[in-house]
């Protein structure tokens, strides 16, 4: 038997995927970038539910020569499951499930705000569009605006998948960073009187109500817009798990365990999306530059649809609340409270605000369904 | 510029009209349910002279003064649920006058 060992250490080692670095050093960049992520997930909690799954997803397919999202490899399969819309979807039923409709019911003026703060998302489609993206690929882009990571990335799954990995990755950051992006524009929209105002404490909802809107929200939406079917029938069904009384265990399994898992899968079927071949491109850097610009005009529509109200009420409407349009629930609340309270230590948004915030989930969901229908094929 | 054109604005304009009408119907179709769910509710409630009241629930104490509303207590003394509404109100950073209280129950 022939057997040398340093031959056999060498053949290791020139077979390996340290060696293969040398044949396209972008890996190398790409996980760097994937250690960069895992830092600000981990060390900086920016979303690290997410974060830390796409990161790892995002090393895990820059390893060279693994196979693994090749024909049979694991990642293959895992990315069914967003290339079928399955997780976006059942992430929605969890998010229906967690979510308290109350204050939208009490205050269903707060739906219009919600609308209003997907101005972004049609502002950054026209932006895409400048800067030479295809028509799909510019409302993937803009779907951003709507500030709500599982619809972009049903959105941009359906319309441009190759966009897949950077609308996510800047979908779930700048989620994160909202506490950074919004208040500079809180400030700059209202005065300090606007800002001061304490809104009247909301009506108490009936559990009956409270059953009814999902099956209403449903029926209503889905029949008018069936592209938004799979988020809007997901958000509502898990909604009502919670709400009916009879489905405790349900809801308990949709807000908990099963969330937990697609979002493992979720996380790393878009991390391994992110190749070097098409992550490390000036689209990316485009897409990142248009998310930030369309969260931007979505807090700038929500604040500018609360300034409006707050004219039309006769100054009852705190305008802050606007700003919570944006679907990163429940983030975008807590700001309006904290930018509220800090003008006004006696003010109370938090629960004024879940109401435009929920709204933002249904107006990026119709919104996405939209471009979906539009650009779909 | 780019791929600008006036059907891509034309796009852009519809998609928040879209978005505008259908949360606005949604806005007035949830008055009309809560209307038709008390109306409901109002003709499905029995004369009250015919319910028998349930024994009322021990009113919690209002915790240092601050909390003014009144929660049925089951199943749970005064003291663990004056500490169950502090934490409530230190975790969600809501000031006790401000939160209500319906029920505490023990599971």
């Amino acid at each position: 038997m022939d057997f040398s060992f340093f031959g056999t250490l060498g053949r290791i080692l020139s077979e390996s995927g340290f060696a293969a670095f040398a044949d396209d050093p972008r890996n190398l960049i790409m996980i760097l970038i994937a250690c960069l992520l895992l830092y600000l997930g981990i060390g900086k909690k920016f979303e690290p539910l997410l974060l830390v799954p796409i990161a790892f997803g995002i090393l895990m397919a820059n390893f060279p020569l693994t196979g693994i999202l090749d024909e049979g490899g694991l990642f293959k399969y895992f990315y069914f499951g967003v290339e079928h819309a399955i997780y976006p979807s059942i992430i929605f039923l969890g998010i229906g499930a967690m979510t308290d409709f109350g204050p939208l019911i009490a205050r269903p003026s707060s739906l219009l705000l919600g609308a209003a703060a997907q101005l972004g998302i049609f502002t950054a489609f026209l932006l895409a569009l400048g800067l030479g993206f295809l028509p799909a690929e510019a409302a993937a882009i803009g779907v951003i605006g709507g500030a709500d990571g599982p619809t972009a990335i049903l959105t941009a799954s359906k319309l441009a998948p190759h966009l897949l990995p950077p609308i996510a990755i800047a979908a779930y950051s700048y989620m994160a960073l909202i506490p950074m992006i919004q208040p500079p524009l809180m400030r700059l929209m209202t005065t300090e009187k606007e800002r001061k105002i304490k809104m009247e404490q909301l009506r108490t909802v009936s559990k009956t109500e409270k059953i009814i809107f999902p099956i209403a929200v449903a029926i209503f939406v889905i029949l008018l817009i069936p592209d938004t079917a799979p988020l809007i029938g997901m958000l509502m069904l898990g909604n009502l798990f919670r709400e009916c009384g009879v489905t405790d265990r349900l809801s308990d399994t949709a807000q908990n365990a099963l969330c937990n898992i697609v979002t493992i899968f979720l996380g790393l079927s878009v991390g391994c999306k992110a190749v070097a071949s098409t992550f490390l491109t000036f689209e990316t850097i485009k897409i990142i530059v248009l998310g930030l610009l369309a969260f931007m005009f979505s807090t700038l529509g929500g604040l500018l649809f609360g300034k409006i109200m707050c004219k039309l009420s006769g100054g009852k409407i705190n305008p802050l609340i606007g700003s919570a349009g944006v679907s990163a629930v429940p983030m975008a609340a807590r700001v309006a409270q904290i930018e509220g309270q800090k003008a006004n230590p006696a003010n109370f948004l938090l629960m004024h605000a879940m109401g435009p915030n929920v709204a933002g989930v249904i107006g990026s969901a119709v919104a996405a369904g939209f471009m979906i229908k539009v650009f779909g094929g | 510029m780019g791929n600008l054109s006036a059907g891509a604005f034309l796009v852009a304009l519809s998609g928040i009209v879209i978005v505008f009408l259908m949360l606005a119907v949604l806005c007035l179709m949830i008055p009309v349910i809560s209307k038709c769910v008390r109306m409901t509710q109002k003709e499905a409630s029995p004369a009250p002279a015919a319910v028998p009241t349930p024994a009322p629930a021990a009113p919690a104490p209002a915790p240092a003064g601050a909390y003014g509303g009144e929660v049925a207590l089951i199943d749970v003394d005064e003291k663990t649920a004056a500490c169950i509404m502090a934490i409530v109100s230190h975790e969600t950073g809501i000031p006790l006058s401000e939160l209500v209280f319906k029920k505490i129950k023990a599971l």
